[in-house]
């Protein structure tokens, strides 16, 4: 029978609370009846891991372009080499939708063995004990981690337990226009110049140029966050905020100045910007000399400008960046081949001929020894250049902060939302502060 | 204006001055060209280079770069070919599903007398109301379930439901059609000895053809276009569909292969467009219930 | 709930015609014709029960629960209400959505139909490449939600987009339509009526099923064009208009992809866009609040099951049907 046929749920003003309250025991019951249903299938059907001619199949499951795809199969294809017992159900996808499948296929009780998630997700994903524990893998060493930068390793545990393997380093990079600077005869900005000389030093850009000189970031959660780090805060600090409204405040107010100055675009201008998309970022759009952005995408960046782009820090002290995992390759805990899976990401990371295929694409390899290996051997400009600037930049690496934590999506949403109220003028940074802590804290709350 | 375009559908051809039928003709170009601006846009943003679709708006390329439709067509291990194919197969038996097991079901809401009739009629346009995105976790959950996920053939959980006439817009399409079908013409054929089977025989179902093109048409453009349930249930590069694998040009944190995708994004509005020229035929001649009154 | 009470189909616009028609219509079941019925609704009937039903039950049950698609669902925790009120007297949010999207359905709704009403009755008649105009009218509805409309869309309507072009033809300077708050709702708006098709076709073929006699009988009786429009089409296209208005509307509300894909996903700039369901799609997939987003859409249903309850009831006075029940 149709649920919305149910008598109780006839009453649509506040008179349902009552109706309803007394027969939630009945309505619970019978819903329970439903529920249970497409458990016990889900039970029976969960048989299929082992191919039919004994060899034993691994999901996998990431998202990017098809350049990722190509290399990330070949990888595969070699450790089905080494090992023929091992086959792979390999998916991708771009990551439009990538999560909201992921999501829906744990639900399904049909998760792939191995999945590839970033530290938007990371903590959402292990505090609901998605993912499995990587650290007793670590102890017994079928995962080896020793080559790896600490704090890159470190950037991978969730409330003590090894969520994730970072598949790929990359930190924050400010992107740069150097043609429009070499033909307008300015000077190009260079790490370890404090955020006020970079506000001063865009806005003798856009005096000059007519471009504007920055991208106005106090939408970016990744820009707050180093900056806060610069200030002695951070963006969590356990399962709490690590910043305060007055924080937020000299936050929001430095760039209303900036915005004031004529240092940055106009607000719809930054909106723009605030997408997350290559093609939109403001420093191939030519609407901005800047952009805001990861290391790593410098070189699909420059498939979409003629112009000569360079990259350096954010402005501030560079110790507030630190060795960020790009992705992560994650377990799902209720995998059937767990150890195969790990032995599996344990390849990916550290075996010499998987790390030269898999290249730079999902960021520097975790493994240093390999790393140096890659960056002598590799004919790719892009990728050489790539290496060199964050190898270059992680001289000066801090310490990692914790990983994001559960509601860290609705954090980041909720600053773009109080940052663009702050720009469009619709609210002072005092208000648009006060009304981002207040969201966040609710976001965390859980 | 109004009043001069309602015509008897199926008359003669207007005899007509001829500045009146050019004037008209002007009305519509330009309302055309108007309507169509952003569909030129894509055609020529679909053959500039990557740097001129982030930095040119302008409608026209500087640097025209048809490679992008080999590009695309050829961009992945798979053609794109093969998505075409699965594409147009999902799509033409969705059409076939919808077009009988709604006609059934709606023949019976709209004509027959049975009991709890208006109970389920009511559940029917329920079923219209409930945001699609909490069910697709529950569905995921209930095919899999049923084993349908990820078998021999992965489309069978986006087809099963297009032949239990699921799609309630379509019955209740087809409802209000054959509530504009004159009752007389039932009880002709009841005088002459037709049961309810042999009503819909030989009343209902030739008489229903608007209504079926229009089901055909909206089923097989509506299943062409869709993502979010072909994304979820489909999994391996070559069972891809058109929607789905036009997103793998883009991954906005790593990729952005938009020149192609816009090309592949042109292409695949072709055969909905050939579809729906073919179909809309169909609406052209009226329909004309005298005969059959007798 | 009550949907049970909406009129049963067919006795819709008796009342007012022919009282005892409703009474006679409902009260005899011709022998052998309950059977036929359920026979023919059999499909319909499994597929409720096996496809439809479940799913509906499932997240009317969520909607009581914490549910946040990546615990099992043998895990989850009953709340009960909690969801709901925090709905009423705990989201922002929610409000702002339930707002934005009710200025989006109720001024899209109607200009679309009128749009759509209107290029049908400049398409209906037979005239070389009427097909064609027709084809190319519907083209914007084939575009969907793709990855491309949205660039697309983007780029008509940003700063230097071509609407603002168009605009400074006329010395008119344009605003930054589709980045601005105050009238990225309005570019939505104009995106949904853009793509007229759907009701465009629907209405294309309810013309098509206009009697041609009754046409000609009014000549005879010497009614002109407008008269003949007035009590020939408009009557004989009501259950169409009808149907259209019906699904439009619960389309207008439930308006997601266009939102979607213009924001990106986020309801910006700064939540101007973010309609019912796009709300429901972040709280549900990206905050991964399943239970509180199935809580959202049950208070969705009932809202817009009133609204159609509303549409039926009022549809006697004006939906005229041919089958023989209001006459």
């Amino acid at each position: 029978m149709h649920p919305a046929t149910h008598p109780t749920a006839s009453a649509s003003d506040g008179r349902t609370y009552r109706t309803l309250l007394p027969r939630r025991r009945l309505l619970r019951g019978l819903l329970a009846a439903v529920v249970a249903l497409p458990l016990v299938g889900a039970a029976a059907a969960c048989g299929d891991d082992a191919a039919s001619d004994g060899k034993t199949k691994i999901s996998i499951f990431w998202w990017g372009g098809d350049a990722r795809a190509q290399l990330t199969e070949q990888a595969l294809d070699l450790y089905t080499q080494k090992n023929p017992d091992v086959v792979f159900e390999k998916v991708w996808q771009a990551n439009q939708g990538y999560f909201d499948k992921l999501a829906t296929l744990t639900a399904g009780g049909n998760p792939p063995d191995i999945f590839q998630i970033d530290d938007n997700f990371l903590a959402e994903y292990a505090a609901r004990n998605a993912t499995l524990d990587l650290a007793p893998y670590q102890d017994s060493g079928a995962l080896d981690t020793s080559k790896f930068p600490p704090s890159l390793l470190q950037y991978g545990v969730v409330d003590g337990k090894l969520a994730g393997v970072a598949a790929g380093e990359n930190t924050q990079g400010l992107v740069y226009n150097k043609t429009l600077l070499t033909k307008n005869g300015l000077p190009e900005p260079t790490t370890g110049m404090s955020w006020e000389e970079h506000i001063a030093w865009a806005e003798q850009v856009s005096e000059k140029t007519g471009v504007p000189g920055t991208q106005d970031p106090s939408a970016d959660y990744k820009a707050l966050w180093v900056w806060l780090r610069q200030q002695g805060k951070d963006l969590y600090a356990g399962t709490e905020l690590g910043f305060t409204v007055e924080d937020v405040t000299r936050w929001f107010e430095l760039w209303k100045g900036a915005r004031d100055r004529g240092a940055t675009p106009t607000p719809d201008v930054i909106h723009e910007g605030n997408a997350t998309d290559i093609t939109k970022q403001l420093v191939v759009t030519g609407k901005s000399a800047t952009s805001w952005v990861w290391v790593n995408q410098m070189p699909e960046l420059k498939k979409n400008t003629s112009d000569e782009l360079g990259v350096i820090a954010y402005p501030g002290d560079p110790s507030g960046q630190w060795a960020r995992a790009s992705m992560y390759w994650s377990v799902f805990r209720g995998s059937k081949n767990a150890d195969i899976a790990v032995d599996v990401i344990n390849f990916l990371a550290n075996d010499p001929d998987a790390v030269k295929l898999l290249g730079t694409d999902r960021g520097l390899p975790s493994n240093l020894d390999l790393r140096r290996v890659i960056s002598d051997d590799t004919t790719d400009e892009a990728m050489k250049q790539s290496i060199a600037v964050e190898t270059e930049l992680a001289k000066t690496f801090g310490e990692a902060p914790q990983v994001p934590i559960k509601g860290h999506s609705k954090v980041r949403a909720e600053l773009t939302k109080a940052a663009e109220n702050a720009q469009y003028g619709r609210a002072t940074p005092a208000e648009a502060a006060a009304q981002f802590v207040e969201a966040c804290k609710a976001a965390i709350a859980s | 204006m109004v009043a001069g375009t309602v015509a008897p559908p199926g008359a003669t051809r207007p005899q007509r001055p001829r500045s009146r039928s050019w004037l008209r003709l002007v009305v519509l170009l330009a309302i055309v060209a108007v309507v169509l601006y952003p569909l030129f846009w894509m055609i020529g943003t679909s053959v500039k280079s990557q740097e001129e679709i982030v930095n040119n708006i302008g409608l026209l390329p500087r640097d025209f770069t048809p490679g992008n439709y080999l590009d695309g067509w050829t961009n992945f291990d798979v053609s794109f070919a093969r998505f075409f194919l699965n594409s147009a197969l999902v799509s033409l038996l969705t059409v076939v599903g919808n077009a009988v097991s709604c006609l059934l079901a709606a023949y019976a809401f709209a004509r027959l007398r049975f009991r709890l009739r208006g109970l389920w009629f009511a559940v029917m346009i329920g079923t219209l109301l409930l945001p699609g995105h909490v069910l697709i976790v529950p569905q995921y959950i209930l095919f899999r379930t049923l084993g349908l996920v990820g078998g021999e053939w992965p489309y069978l959980p986006l087809l099963i439901p297009q032949f239990l006439a699921t799609e309630a817009f379509f019955v209740f399409l087809m409802v209000q059609f054959m509530r504009g079908i004159p009752r007389e013409l039932d009880e002709a054929a009841r005088i002459d000895g037709a049961n309810a089977f042999g009503i819909f025989r030989h009343v209902i179902l030739p008489l229903s053809r608007p209504a079926l093109v229009t089901t055909a048409i909206f089923s097989f453009i509506w299943t062409w276009n869709d993502f979010f349930r072909q994304l979820v249930f489909l999994s391996d590069l070559s069972d891809y569909t058109v929607p789905v694998a036009l997103t793998l040009f883009i991954d906005s944190t790593s990729q952005s292969a938009v020149g192609p995708m816009f090309a592949m994004a042109v292409l695949s509005l072709l055969p909905v467009f050939g579809f729906f020229v073919a179909f809309q035929r169909m609406l052209v001649e009226g329909i004309n219930t005298s005969g059959l009154k007798g | 709930m009550a949907l049970t009470t909406a009129p049963d189909p067919t006795r819709r616009g008796t009342g007012s015609v022919r009282p005892d028609a409703n009474r006679r219509g409902t009260g005899r079941i011709r022998h052998g014709e309950g059977l036929a019925g359920y026979v023919f609704l059999s499909p319909w009937l499994i597929g409720l029960m096996g496809i439809t039903a479940l799913p509906m039950l499932l997240s009317l049950y969520l909607s009581f629960t914490d549910y946040d698609i990546l615990t099992p669902l043998s895990e989850v925790e009953w709340v009960g209400l909690a969801n709901y009120e925090r709905m009423f007297t705990g989201d922002p949010s929610w409000w702002h959505s339930v707002r934005v999207t009710l200025s989006f359905a109720l001024i899209a709704v109607p200009l679309k139909l009128a749009a759509a009403l209107g290029v049908a009755l400049l398409l209906n008649r037979a005239w070389r490449g009427v097909g064609l105009f027709r084809g190319l009218f519907y083209l914007p509805s084939l575009l969907g939600g793709s990855v491309a409309l949205a660039i697309v869309w983007v780029n008509m309507f940003n700063r230097e987009g071509a609407f603002n072009s168009f605009l400074a033809l006329f010395g008119i300077q344009g605003k930054p339509w589709v980045n601005d708050p105050d009238w990225a709702l309005e570019t939505l708006m104009v995106l949904a009526i853009w793509q007229f098709g759907a009701p465009m076709v629907i209405f294309l073929a309810g013309l098509k099923q206009v009697p041609t006699e009754l046409y000609e009988a009014a000549s005879v009786d010497g009614a002109g064009r407008f008269r003949q429009f007035v009590n020939v089409t408009l009557p004989m296209l009501s259950p169409v208009i009808f149907f259209n208005l019906v699904l439009e509307t619960i389309n207008g509300f439930q308006g997601f992809t266009a939102a979607f894909v213009l924001s990106n996903g986020t309801g910006g700039p700064v939540d101007s866009t973010l309609m019912y369901t796009l709300n429901l799609y972040i709280t549900g997939f990206t905050d991964l609040e399943m239970g509180y987003a199935s809580a959202m859409a049950w208070v969705f249903l009932i809202a817009i099951a009133i609204i159609t309850v509303v549409f039926f009831s009022t549809g006697r006075f004006w939906v005229h049907y041919s089958d023989g029940e209001d006459r």
